[in-house]
């Protein structure tokens, strides 16, 4: 006599887990592997000084130096805030965008001051910015 | 009975592969992500006018220094030899054109800043880029 085989008879409500659990890990490595996140970070770009470089008469007059404290800026031993910094490069970078300017850190000088002033010389077209760390005032 | 118990057995184990593989899968992917996600611990500062690079170079080196003054590779916290360890032996593999990328808390003075400046200079590399977000995130 042959012998029947029984298949399984899914009844009403009832589901295949494994299926289900299956097709869920498609989707989701589907949606990771084609999915783009949108870049929320930006850059700003500065040189550093290499050890051989001596500041010569020429470059030192040719380059703006912008000193950056804990509650103001010194542009060229002058005491400004940001907005009179902001009209002074803005007039430069009308004269010349490849102005070099020269950015002086102290110790004390919080991350954000710098990233302020590059980005503001990022917006004004400023390209080439050089940064020196000091010590303490 | 014994067949019917073995197909049984045969059919779920391959779905079960299945969804081992799918789980091996979506590890990996999640895992990539990680690498390159940056450290939740730091508060980048806002710059809305910097730069945006769409093609990211495999090459980069992120640094992440916290507002304590921490630095850290990959969530994993090093002093300045040892990073100047690695800087040069990036340099010596990859030459000094690799870019460069410090990611600084917002509140971090620049004493720890500079330390990291420093070990890339003495290593050769004086092209750096401070990151920083392009919008400030609504609360």
């Amino acid at each position: 006599m042959a012998r029947k085989r029984r298949k399984t008879v899914w009844g009403a409500g009832e589901l295949n887990l494994t299926a289900m659990i299956d097709v869920a890990f498609q989707l989701l490595n589907f949606f990771l592997i084609t999915s783009h996140p949108v870049d929320v970070m930006s850059r700003l770009s500065v040189l550093r000084p290499k050890p051989d470089y001596t500041a010569t008469r020429e470059t030192q007059l040719e380059a703006l130096v912008i000193m950056v404290l804990p509650e103001k800026y010194i542009i060229n031993k002058t005491p400004v805030d940001f907005e009179q910094l902001e009209g002074i490069l803005g007039k430069l970078a009308i004269r010349s965008k490849n102005q070099s300017v020269l950015i002086e850190c102290l110790n004390q000088t919080h991350h954000k001051q710098l990233v302020r002033l590059l980005d503001l010389c990022a917006q004004l077209g400023l390209k080439n910015m050089s940064l020196v760390s000091s010590g303490g005032a | 009975m014994r067949e019917r118990s073995e197909d049984a057995l045969n059919g779920n184990l391959t779905a079960m592969i299945d969804v081992v593989f799918q789980l091996i899968i979506f590890f990996v992917c999640t895992s990539n992500l990680q690498d390159s996600a940056p450290n939740t611990e730091i508060a980048l500062p806002v710059a809305p006018h910097g730069e945006v690079v769409t093609q990211k170079d495999p090459r980069e080196i992120n640094i992440d220094v916290d507002a304590r003054g921490n630095i850290s590779i990959v969530r994993t916290k090093i002093s300045q030899s040892l990073l100047l360890g690695i800087l040069k032996k990036a340099v010596a593999e990859f030459g000094n054109d690799i870019p460069l990328i410090v990611r600084a808390d917002a509140e971090s003075e620049h004493t720890a800043v500079k330390k990291v400046l420093d070990a890339c200079s003495s290593a050769g590399l004086y092209r750096i880029e401070f990151a920083a977000f392009k919008e400030k995130a609504e609360k």
